[in-house]
């Protein structure tokens, strides 16, 4: 018994010594990637999936290691870490708008060689959405300097709640108040613009006790709600659709130098625009009074069923389905964002492109540059891309987007690949984070009722004409 | 141990046993103070972004002139300015008022002082964190007060008033225990037989108060004014995270002005110029602060 317990035990040693012995000699050396990124479930996803899926081939080992930073602070990290020179980071998950930024810097590298040399690259770029594409990867902007490749594509996307707009009774109630139906199916939302939601939010915003749905509120209860926070970016990208769609502009960084701020910037269309964006956010949770409704923050109100729907990026869509966070999983439904009706009788829905790059940076070693691609061309792969589809994430890859069955792989889908050709992004030039700040402001103080809209955007037309004048990049 | 012994023996003689101990620190002290401060004090003559790759081209006064010229830069100072008076203020008379509390004896006395003492031991992350929460519309305290009465969300930090006294609440919260703490330890040093004497005289509480008392702790109060005013004019931390200087800019303090220059502009040769300007300021304040110290105590002699 004793002897075939002992040659068991030899054998499982061996057996063992075999497996892990192997699997270490295998890999000749490591190479590690380490990659500055903004902590939400897009990345997350990403580690995870690398961690559990990355087909490692060769004699070399790679390494994925993703750095996770808190949005409101990711910028600032970011820059801070590349401009000491530190050299902390391989790559990096960038906003587009800070290409112009660290390009000009000397910290991310230009693509096109590799792109070049490499057929498989060639196709991963010929299969991205255009706009997508100028927006992630040329500097300047729709130039054919390429810097980096689609991590996260994202757009806004509206989340309601279906128990509420599909609910009969307040659907009776709102057609007897307004004379239209209130949308409910997603066709019902396409014909949905922005004045329609002063009088949704109206009917929808109710007190703690009131009716709604056929049940007592346990909490107040608000309408349809937008992104209004101070932070980083978290009222320009929702304002700059407004004026997209009211057919006004930002500062036209590829016209320069005769693109002008001012007149543009404070065009009448911009005014009207903002004060409309204005006007909906006071229907809307007074929690954008503090200046604090960031994406976060409004996603949470929806969540705890606070909200009766939310205009969010798409990436924010995987905890809606959570069952562990969210008391809405099976009661949400996806639409596209409301538009603005034009003369013709056409819906604008022009938005701020979201999601982010990734990019390389300029002290990478060959091998860490073959490890980068490798990474790259594994997380653009069909098989990879539907999967972070199936997580919540998004792909901006043609084949995959306009393929059979993909709108059935998330909820949000539909709304998402029909919002795609809708999207322009804000400037790339290396003045971006000075103009983003003084803009936020701005709106902020016309957001908390400390100035008009029109000041607001006078003060923010002068302000870019100043700083891009000394830039050069306004004669 | 002897010239014979070397340069060992040099180096480990006595009387230079005492300026070798100290040199690690004054090496440290050099590498990561000193020389960053000459460094960014030149930088601040220079026409020098961080994120860009132009080297530094000397311009004299220009970030001086230019910072001056800002109108941001006054607007940063008067909101500081407001802060620095208003949480001062109230750390000044509520430390005064506890220390008066505390220096007589009644049950529990230890048990709350170490309770009053809390939140100076706290970080300025956790106190603007915990006045972030504290004030929240949605579910904060403070919101839900108000909403027993009003039935509506109350949002402090939605106008520029709300949130300035919103931030001055948050630092005089934290800072009322040390001022407590400095007036503390001049009402324990005052002699007891100098309070039965007027005891006995049948002076009022007022008189005994402002001839007693209060030349004690005089001297302790200015020094509890110095600290705190140096200290809050600096402040940056519980503005950043509470209101990061909003709503609009209508608290954003001169710190937070040089942190945004500095690391989100990357107009770096601009910040050094308003850091040195923001160190010149606290510089007076306190040449200000020792010269009435010093006056008032010529006069006592």
């Amino acid at each position: 018994m004793i002897e075939s317990f002992k040659k068991f035990l030899l054998v499982a040693l061996a057996t063992l010594m075999l497996v892990f012995g192997s699997s270490k000699v295998a890999f000749s050396k490591t190479v590690e990637i380490v990659m500055a990124a903004p902590d939400w479930p897009p990345t997350r996803f990403m580690q995870e999936y690398f961690n559990s899926s990355f087909p490692q081939s060769g004699d070399t080992e790679i390494k994925l290691t993703l750095d996770f930073i808190p949005w409101s602070n990711f910028y600032t990290n970011v820059a801070a870490s590349l401009t000491s020179g530190e050299q902390r980071y391989s790559m990096v998950v960038s906003d587009s708008q800070w290409l112009g930024a660290f390009i000009e810097g000397g910290y991310f590298a230009k693509l096109n060689k590799y792109i070049d040399a490499d057929p498989e690259l060639q196709a991963i770029f010929d299969d991205m959405h255009q706009g997508y594409k100028e927006g992630y990867t040329t500097y300047p902007y729709k130039s054919e300097n390429y810097y980096g490749f689609p991590q996260f594509p994202d757009n806004y996307i509206n989340f309601y709640r279906t128990d509420i707009f599909c609910n009969p009774d307040e659907n009776i109630a709102f057609r007897e108040k307004y004379g239209y139906k209130l949308p409910c199916t997603y066709a019902d939302w396409e014909t949905i613009v922005w004045d329609n939601v002063f009088d949704i939010n109206a009917f929808l915003t109710r007190k703690k006790g009131e009716m709604l749905a056929g049940k007592p509120l346990e909490d107040d209860m608000f309408g349809i709600t937008y992104q209004a926070g101070k932070d980083y970016d978290f009222s320009s990208m929702q304002i700059n659709g407004f004026f997209w769609q009211q057919g006004g502009d930002i500062w036209d960084e590829s016209n320069q130098p005769n693109a002008q701020a001012e007149g543009v910037v404070n065009s009448p269309q911009n005014v009207k625009a903002f004060q409309q964006y204005l006007d909906i956010l006071g229907t809307m949770h007074p929690s954008h009074k503090t200046g604090g409704m960031g994406i976060f923050e409004m996603q949470a109100l929806y969540l705890e069923g606070k909200i009766a729907a939310m205009i969010n990026w798409v990436g924010l869509g995987a905890p809606v389905v959570d069952p562990n966070v969210s008391k809405v999983v099976d009661i949400t439904g996806y639409a596209r964002q409301p538009g603005t009706m034009q003369d013709d009788g056409t819906i604008s829905r022009w938005a701020n492109l979201g999601g982010q790059p990734f990019v390389l940076t300029t002290w990478m070693t060959d091998d860490e540059i073959d490890a980068a691609f490798k990474i790259i061309k594994w997380w653009l792969s069909y098989d990879t891309q539907i999967a972070a589809v199936k997580a919540g994430g998004q792909s901006c890859m043609k084949s995959i987007i306009y393929s059979d069955g993909y709108n059935a792989l998330a909820p949000w889908n539909a709304a998402y690949v029909a919002s795609m050709d809708w999207q322009k992004d804000v400037w790339h030039v290396p003045e971006f984070f000075e103009l983003l700040t003084q803009q936020q402001e701005e709106f902020d103080k016309a957001i908390t009722g400390q100035i008009g809209s029109k000041e607001a955007l006078d003060a923010i037309a002068a302000f870019q004409q100043e700083i891009l004048e000394e830039a050069g990049r306004i004669e | 141990m002897n010239s014979n012994n070397g340069f060992i023996g040099w180096l480990l003689d006595p009387k230079r046993r005492g300026p070798l101990l100290i040199a690690p620190a004054i090496f440290v002290l050099l590498l990561v103070n000193i020389i960053p401060l000459m460094w960014s004090f030149g930088l601040s003559f220079f026409k020098f972004r961080a994120n860009k790759l132009k080297a530094p081209d000397f311009s004299w006064f220009y970030n001086y002139e230019k910072v001056l010229q800002k109108e941001k830069i006054w607007e940063a100072l008067q909101t500081t300015a407001i802060i620095v008076a208003g949480s001062v203020g109230i750390q000044m008379i509520l430390g005064f008022l506890l220390a008066l509390l505390f220096a007589k004896k009644f049950p529990l006395r230890r048990i709350l002082l170490m309770l009053i003492l809390t939140p100076m031991m706290l970080s300025y992350v956790a106190v603007a964190i915990f006045f972030k929460l504290f004030y929240e519309p949605e579910f904060g305290l403070l919101s839900q007060f108000v909403q027993q009465f009003t039935g509506e969300m109350y949002v402090l930090l939605a106008t520029p008033a709300g949130a300035l006294i919103g931030v001055i609440i948050a630092d005089a919260w934290q800072w009322t225990p040390f001022v407590m703490l400095l007036v503390l330890a001049g009402l324990v040093s005052v002699p007891k037989h100098l309070y039965e004497a007027a005891e006995i005289d049948r002076v009022s509480w007022w008189r005994t108060f402002t001839t007693i008392t209060f030349p004690y702790v005089r001297s302790l109060l200015l020094l509890a004014v110095l600290f705190r005013t140096i200290e809050t004019f600096k402040i940056f931390d519980v503005v950043f995270i509470l209101t990061n200087g909003g709503p609009g800019t209508a608290t954003e303090t001169i710190a937070v002005l040089v942190y945004r220059t500095a690391f989100q502009y990357f107009r770096t040769s601009n910040s050094a110029a308003m850091g040195y300007i923001l160190l010149f300021i606290v510089i007076v304040l306190t040449s200000l602060y020792l010269y009435v110290i010093k006056q008032r105590d010529s006069e006592e002699i």
